[in-house]
């Protein structure tokens, strides 16, 4: 029972944490893309990368929980 | 990188920096496998309800809980803080009252930017309030004897737990799986001290022995202080909070209608009506996005640094404080900055310039 348990909790951050890096790997991509076409914008580009990438990390966050919640309770 | 490992100052820095990452590794779990391990403690309890700090109701039924203790602490550090900023309040800002001023500067800024001037001035305390609430106790469930110093429960109380907790799953207890750690002193106060990894027995060995030999106590460690966001109760009042503002200003300025009228819909055929219902799910939805979105980053931190002190404890934690500084100011600037958002669309009128 146990081992399932820690299996599971593995495969759902596993698989959960799938989507958020190809999310937040695409965003960063386009944002470097819009800071090389405009590098006086570099601020403001940064600031809302790092506000969609916070929002992008919250789904894996998720995954994490269901996984602790798995593991742990 | 020649010149700069030719720089006397760097390179005595550089070499400072990784042997303390060397004694670090040393000391920590690892280290330990080897005979070392001079640093590290035993790894924390993960527990995701909030522990009780006394053993007994303080009314009935109601625990008083660590994440509850550190509510108050920011309450109170933040009233200080206030007390402070405004105590000489003076045309030229200075000290404490610079500080504040650059914060609620820069909020006011950004909420007049997203709300306009007029709705800014009624959405702003809210918000200010969150973001402040958040960021400090984020910042304040950081701080060393966070999760490290607590009243230690007895191994009765943890075989009574276990034992009730198996019940409900109908599985059997066995002693063998029940770990206790070691502390040294009595009365039932400990800490998480260096060097205290490997002092842990199991349930059935501290039966056998009765107790846990002479000077010491077993038992597991529940922390008198826990950051306030890794409960999930704290952060979904917070959630409640921003929602229920969120649809009386609504309600407020839209009237009653106006506002219950985009949830549902008849004016615009079937089509409208189903959209409708769906954002009136989606206000539910909000709620718990809120709750888990704060709740799993610093529930995640706190377990990261708990894994992180046991592996490299002391100085190799140290990038990973600076992380969890930068995660708890994030969410809390998101958690107020979606709070706005959300409060500009919900006084918004439906449909916008479409139908004018």
């Amino acid at each position: 029972m146990d081992e399932f348990q820690s299996l599971g909790a593995g495969l759902a951050i596993g698989l959960g944490a799938v989507g958020p890096a190809i999310g937040i790997g695409l965003l960063a991509a386009k944002a470097m893309e819009a800071i090389g076409r405009n590098p006086d914008a570099a601020g403001a580009v940064q600031q809302n990368m790092i506000l969609a990438i916070a929002f992008t990390e919250a789904i894996a966050i998720y995954a994490l929980v269901v996984a602790i919640i798995i593991k742990f309770v | 990188m020649s010149s700069l490992l030719s720089n006397p100052k760097t390179l005595a820095i550089l070499i400072i920096a990784f042997i303390a990452f060397v004694v670090s590794i040393l000391g920590g779990a690892l280290g330990n496998a080897f005979g070392f391990g001079f640093l590290s403690a035993p790894l924390a309890h993960i527990q995701i309800p909030a522990e009780p700090v006394i053993a007994g109701d303080i009314f009935p039924g109601f625990k008083l809980t660590n994440t509850m203790v550190t509510t108050w602490i920011t309450i109170v550090a933040l009233l200080i803080l206030s007390f402070f900023a405004t105590r000489r309040i003076s045309e030229v800002p200075r000290g404490v009252q610079n500080l504040v001023e650059v914060v609620i500067e820069f909020f006011l800024n950004l909420t007049e930017q997203i709300a306009g001037a007029e709705r800014s001035r009624r959405f702003f305390p809210l918000v200010m309030t969150i973001f402040l609430f958040i960021i400090v106790s984020n910042w304040v469930g950081i701080l060393p004897g966070f999760g490290t110093i607590g009243r230690i429960e007895t191994p009765e109380e943890v075989i009574h737990h276990k034992e009730e907790a198996a019940e409900k799953a109908g599985v059997h207890v066995d002693l063998n799986d029940i770990h206790l750690q070691v502390f040294e002193g009595e009365g039932g106060f400990g800490y998480l001290g260096f060097g205290s990894l490997g002092d842990d027995i199991t349930a059935a060995e501290w039966e056998e022995r009765h107790g846990a030999g002479e000077g010491k106590q077993a038992g597991v460690l529940v922390p008198f202080l826990r950051s306030a966001n890794t409960d999930v109760n704290t952060t979904l009042a917070i959630a409640l909070i921003a929602m229920v503002m969120v649809h009386f200003w609504g309600f407020s300025t839209l009237g009653i209608g106006g506002h219950l009228g985009k949830f549902i819909n008849f004016k615009e055929g079937p089509i409208g009506f189903f959209v409708g219902i769906l954002e009136g799910i989606g206000e539910f939805a909000k709620i718990v996005s809120f709750t888990f979105r704060l709740f799993g980053n610093i529930f995640a931190g706190e377990v990261l640094l708990i894994a992180m002190a046991f592996l490299l404890p002391l100085i190799g934690i140290i990038p990973f404080l600076g992380l969890e500084l930068f995660v708890g100011a994030i969410q809390a600037f998101i958690f107020a900055m979606l709070t706005l958002v959300f409060a500009v669309m919900a006084t918004t009128a439906h449909g916008g310039g479409e139908h004018h």
